[in-house]
């Protein structure tokens, strides 16, 4: 009876013992998520003798409350991205992530004279704004729309790219060919509100319209829509992506093939949160470096080396 | 001499058919394990054969997406601490006689269970922060983890304390024992004995659930193997590779599950 009575009182034990390391357990895991489980990159900025004037200048003109002031004196600045848009954004083996947008980011980072630390949230939970911290900005090919700019700031764009239609049925050629057809595309993104009549782009050419009857169906991310016809599914016959993620698609072996010009092109820049703390001197410092970097062509250079030789950073077709 | 002799001295036919009974088990275990060698081995050479197995990408990706593991584990451990401790709470509070605490354990319990995991973990990740409530997306998904096995367990922790029969508090109460420590001493215990199975079952179910915590960009397992899959676009490996490490926790899981129900299955004796 006497050991019985102890086995018994052992979850008890367990459980008085579990209940105070759950109490520590959420304060440490919360604390090496960032670190652990986000898998955070950081790369150290090298900014050179001739960059580290500006490096300073950015920083020195920081002051107040704003978000610039907070970044320069953590001596980080924190990246959303989105590793599902090669050549944009993709992870590597080792965790790290590699791209368009990465090298941006870096490039970014060692203007201000900061290092970079990337974070990987949901695409919905960028756009939707609220961030309260868990990243400063967005360098992640965001389309600037009107709804977007009414949760978001954004910077001046760094670059365009083609909204860009595909299909895996021979039958069709043209984008009107569309008509009636179910096409894919990724959640949440502009491709979808041009589809369904919603698009308003700022700062762009005015866009034609989707062919009659088309019909967009998503999933969580561009590629998703590729590696269906990958995997043999038939429920759609198109999908519209950047010209950059179809192309990769398309390398990668899958039987497709692009349908007509580019229907639109869309401003892409570097969003801030609306609702976080000021930002108008971050903000003036990154539209700076976006003019900087377009002037003196690493963006021409950047593009040309992720893009296949492409220059995207003018708006012009 | 007679009597210990009769005893001891079984007819050797009898052993021999003990011996032959443990020959056919052993020979049917074996026959199942082979069962599964096989049929494991067809799916691998059917999948190599048909040219969806790239060793290269498997040496290239295999350790980034085994180092979810860690991940997935610390999440599953700290949702069933949590929801341990919620559990018995709301056990208690569902049993309770003061209607607040009744009341507050009832809808915890009926509001969780009516709605689905997935939405509780959407919810926390991306609704609580236009609350106001942003909370980091692995503690997020381990609070909604947490938050939602305890109530399943709320209810397995009831049935627990009422499956303990009267006549053990009554027992006790007749020898003077004050509530609190009839409670404690001689429910309490007993109950845990009887919950222990149900409650490793819901473990192995989390591991599995765990995996809804991918769609709020927590790197565990499943999250890297849909993004070493779709920017490749080897889907299939990745996807096997995670499912593998899923089924090899549960195996290991039950295999503790069984040991610790045989242990406190001894008490019955």
């Amino acid at each position: 009876m006497p050991t019985m009575r102890k086995l018994a009182l052992l979850p008890i034990a367990g459980l008085i013992l579990a209940a105070c390391q759950g109490g520590t357990g959420a304060g440490s895991s919360s604390a090496s998520a960032s670190a652990d489980a986000s898998h955070s990159t950081e790369m150290s900025a090298d900014a050179s003798a001739s960059e580290d004037t500006s490096a300073q200048a950015y920083c020195d003109t920081a002051s107040g409350d704003d978000l610039l002031k907070s970044i320069c004196d953590a001596g980080v600045i924190k990246v959303s991205t989105d590793p599902d848009y090669a050549p944009q954004s993709s992870v590597k083996p080792d965790g790290t992530y590699e791209g368009f947008d990465i090298d941006m980011a870096n490039a970014i980072g060692e203007a201000l004279g900061v290092d970079v630390q990337f974070e990987t949230p949901a695409w919905e939970a960028i756009t939707a704004g609220s961030w309260a911290g868990r990243w400063d900005i967005s360098v992640g090919s965001m389309t600037i729309t009107a709804d977007r700019k009414a949760i978001l700031d954004f910077t001046d764009p760094y670059y365009y790219t083609p909204a860009q239609m595909a299909s895996n049925d021979d039958s069709i050629q043209a984008v009107a060919d569309f008509a009636n057809q179910t096409v894919c595309a990724g959640e949440s993104t502009t491709y979808v509100d041009w589809m369904e009549g919603n698009l308003q782009l700022v700062d762009a050419p005015p866009v034609e319209p989707a062919p009659d009857g088309i019909t967009a169906t998503t999933l969580p991310t561009d590629a998703n829509c590729a590696e269906a016809w990958q995997a043999g599914r038939s429920e759609f016959t198109g999908w519209i992506s950047s010209s950059t993620t179809v192309q990769a698609a398309i390398d990668s072996g899958i039987e497709m093939h692009m349908v007509g010009d580019p229907v639109f092109y869309e401003p892409l820049a570097v969003a801030i949160d609306r609702s976080g703390a000021p930002h108008d001197q971050l903000l003036a410092a990154l539209d700076d470096i976006v003019s900087t970097m377009h002037e003196d062509g690493t963006l021409t250079s950047l593009s040309e080396e992720w893009y296949a030789g492409q220059d995207l950073t003018t708006s012009t077709q | 001499m007679t009597a210990a002799g009769g005893g001891s001295a079984r007819p050797v036919i009898l052993d021999q058919i003990d011996a032959s009974h443990r020959r056919a088990r052993r020979r049917f275990r074996a026959q199942v394990v082979a069962v599964w060698v096989g049929l494991i081995g067809a799916l691998f050479f059917a999948l190599w054969i048909t040219g969806q197995i790239d060793t290269d990408w498997m040496a290239e990706w295999a350790p980034f997406i085994l180092g979810g593991t860690s991940i997935t584990v610390l999440i599953c451990v700290a949702s069933i601490i949590l929801a341990s401790a919620l559990a018995v709470l709301g056990a208690l509070g569902r049993l309770s006689a003061n209607p607040i605490a009744n009341g507050v354990a009832s809808l915890y319990v009926s509001l969780v269970r009516g709605t689905p995991l997935l939405v509780q973990i959407l919810f926390v990740y991306l609704a609580l922060p236009q609350m106001g409530i942003t909370l980091d997306a692995l503690l997020g998904g381990i609070l909604a983890l947490g938050f939602n096995y305890g109530a399943y367990m709320t209810e397995v922790f009831r049935a627990g304390i009422q499956a303990v029969p009267g006549g053990q508090s009554e027992a006790a109460q007749a020898l003077g024992m004050p509530e609190r420590l009839v409670f404690r001493r001689i429910v309490l215990p007993q109950a845990f004995r009887i919950v222990i199975p149900a409650v490793g079952n819901d473990f192995v179910a989390m591991i599995k659930d765990s995996a809804l915590v991918s769609l709020v960009a927590v790197q565990e397992l499943l999250w890297r193997a849909q993004r070493a899959g779709t920017s490749t676009f080897h889907t299939l490996q990745a996807f096997l590779i995670a499912a593998a490490v899923y089924w090899a926790l549960t195996i290991v899981f039950s295999f503790f599950q069984e040991r610790i129900e045989r242990l406190m299955a001894r008490g019955d004796r």
